[in-house]
């Protein structure tokens, strides 16, 4: 067949296949705006919440059960000076917050005031259950203002014996509170931003994708189809193309609403980099992903005896793309090897994460991500025809 | 005209018998053309399988396809060419409708626009299709669905066609319908070939018939000289006689 035959098959095929595909209103829509409209939701209500964790635990005033509270009183005093209110802790204090009714509680020793008097350390417990992640504010927020209630008292101690306090604070050490809205956005950015984009570049296209190969031979239309003169290699293609073009819809699609959602939210939102050159970059780096998706479904659903089999594949696809974020949170790596821009799925995120915090990657990480990826791209395809071309793929049923 | 010259196909068993299922074992024919050609058996007697092979789906073990005089196995896109095809499988576009399925097959085929616009309508004239050729294929019966399979499989106006079991599942008025379209095509000089398990069917219908049981051909000839053959009268005695049982008559 002449290569021009073999350009106006592939483009039949896809035209076809995207006309069939686009009558199926309800796939059709929910294939293209599920993630354009679930992204802001993600992404405010993200936002949102950090937020709201931050203001609500850090700024509004806190009560805690005290044992002890009347052993001492001026501690209690400065307690509620910085916000936090002592209240009389009940008998069942510990299993209160095994339960989780309280995040923490205070027990001042019942020789506070001896150890205090005798210019002993005097013992103040905080208790909680460090494994509940809820308490971690609460607990950071307290101790911060014992200690500075033990620094101050200290320094008094010294200046009434004539001592400058500064000489007892040779080193000036500054903690800042990890739930402050600039450090979550780290979090946010790392794992959130690229996740979603790679798992809808991904299997962004796969209905269509599984739809055109494994769908299409369990409803018995493709054993005519390969009884046609167009090459095998020709059909294969156009159908990807199709899916390609599907999945690079829903991209625009996405990086439209990313665009929207960071301009309206506050807050993180805002140092996101959103510029249309931005944009531009991140769909050159998704591109590969989406070609790599599709080839990936078409083979996977080429083999399958049914669409059943194809779609069971979706679960451990759909985690693929997650597994570098959380390598990364497990072991984090510098962005700086190369040998990460050639990994499918890590070299997608460290590409993202660079781009979305307004850095470029250096040509050589350009190259070798390209490079690795569309040759990736490129051998699942190879694979695809190859089964096209086999005997077997033809007989449905 | 289609040669079929020892096809031989087999398939690796399944399951702990590994033991290889013998799907055709020794399967030769000629069909001319200006002649309908019917392939005749018992279910699960290879003609599927052989048909198959004469549409280049299948490669045979060994034997020949030769379809005017091409070698199937040396230029098999240029046989696809000329050839129409109504397989077992036979699903259209739900989504599309009766014309986009066949337009399809056409732009497949490499024809131009107007020259599917000129053959749909002669198609779809012929297979009284026009009254629902431009509605959605989702709901239409069998006999619908059939016809729509058959023009698109003939849009390329092919020399030689090839039909599995094109009855099956249609009523009575739309089988001698079809059974009319076969004969016009075969008026107009085309090579015919179609497999049934249905006796009066390829009766009523071929010029030769060629007898199928167990992968091999177990008879052929024209209707009279496969009467002759077994020595009786009756063609359905004929045929039970030479299958050697009755196996698949009834199915």
């Amino acid at each position: 067949m002449s290569q021009t035959g073999y350009f106006r098959a592939i483009f039949t095929v896809m035209r076809k296949e995207l006309r069939d595909f686009a009558r199926d209103r309800r796939t059709f829509l929910l294939t293209l705006l599920t993630a354009p409209l679930l992204y802001p939701l993600l992404f405010l209500g993200m936002n949102k919440l950090t937020n709201l964790r931050a203001e609500t635990q850090l700024e509004k005033d806190l009560s805690i059960p005290v044992v002890g509270i009347a052993r001492a009183p001026n501690l209690v005093a400065f307690l509620a000076s910085r916000g936090i209110n002592a209240t009389e802790a009940p008998a069942d204090y510990e299993a209160l917050i095994r339960s989780q009714r309280e995040d923490l509680a205070l027990v001042i020793d019942e020789n506070f005031a001896a150890d205090w008097q005798a210019g002993k350390p005097a013992k103040v417990e905080i208790v909680a259950d460090t494994t509940r992640r809820t308490g971690d504010v609460q607990i950071a927020r307290v101790r911060n203002v014992l200690t500075a209630y033990g620094q101050s008292v200290g320094a008094l101690r010294l200046l009434a014996r004539g001592v400058n306090p500064m000489v007892a604070a040779p080193v000036n050490v500054g903690t800042r509170d990890l739930a402050t809205a600039e450090a979550k956005r780290g979090i946010f950015l790392s794992v959130v931003l690229p996740l979603v984009l790679m798992l809808f570049a991904f299997i962004g296209g796969s209905h269509l994708a599984m739809d055109t190969t494994a769908g299409e031979r369990e409803r018995q239309s493709l054993e005519p189809l390969l009884a046609t003169p167009a090459a095998r290699g020709a059909l294969v293609s156009g159908k990807m193309l199709a899916a390609v073009l599907l999945g690079l819809a829903s991209m625009l699609l996405i990086l439209v609403s990313f665009k929207v959602s960071a301009s309206i939210g506050g807050g993180a939102a805002r140092s996101l980099d959103v510029s249309f050159a931005a944009m531009g970059k991140l769909l050159v780096i998704l591109l590969p992903l989406v070609l790599i998706g599709t080839a990936l479904l078409t083979c996977l659903s080429a083999s399958a005896k049914s669409m059943k089999e194809a779609q069971s594949h979706m679960v451990w696809l759909m985690l693929l793309p997650m597994l570098p974020g959380y390598a990364l949170m497990a072991y984090p790596l510098k962005d700086t090897q190369l040998w990460q821009y050639a990994v499918p799925f890590l070299s997608q995120n460290q590409m993202l994460v660079k781009v979305t915090r307004g850095e470029m990657p250096s040509a050589t990480q350009w190259a070798v991500y390209l490079g690795a990826s569309v040759l990736l791209a490129v051998l699942l395809w190879a694979v695809a025809v190859w089964r096209y071309r086999q005997e077997r793929l033809a007989i449905s049923g | 005209m289609i040669v079929a010259e020892r096809l031989r196909k087999t398939f690796p068993g399944r399951g702990k018998d590994k033991t290889p299922v013998i799907a055709v074992d020794d399967v030769g024919f000629t069909a001319h053309d200006g002649q309908i050609t019917g392939l005749l058996g018992p279910n699960g007697a290879g003609k599927t399988t052989t048909l198959r092979m004469l549409y280049t789906l299948m490669t045979p073990e060994s034997g020949r396809v030769l379809v005017d005089g091409i070698d199937a196995a040396v230029d098999p896109n240029a046989v696809r060419r000329s050839l129409g095809v109504l397989p077992d499988a036979r699903g259209v576009y739900k989504r599309l409708t009766a014309r986009e399925n066949i337009d399809y097959f056409g732009e497949l085929h490499g024809m131009s626009s107007a020259a599917i616009v000129e053959r749909t309508a002669r198609l779809a004239k012929a297979l009284q299709m026009e009254d629902f050729l431009d509605r959605a294929t989702e709901g239409f019966s069998q006999g619908q669905r059939t016809k729509t399979a058959i023009a698109r499989a003939l849009i390329h106006d092919p020399r030689n066609v090839i039909l599995d079991e094109p009855t099956n599942g249609l009523d009575v008025m739309t089988t001698r319908g079809l059974r009319g379209f076969l004969k016009e095509l075969r008026e107009e000089g085309r090579c015919v070939i179609f497999s049934s398990h249905i006796m009066q069917e390829v009766a009523a219908l071929c010029d030769r018939i060629v007898i199928v049981a167990q992968g091999r051909v177990v008879a052929q000839g024209t209707p009279d000289e496969l009467r002759e053959q077994a020595h009786e009268s009756n063609l359905e005695d004929a045929f039970v006689k030479l299958i050697g049982s009755e196996e698949g008559l009834h199915a």
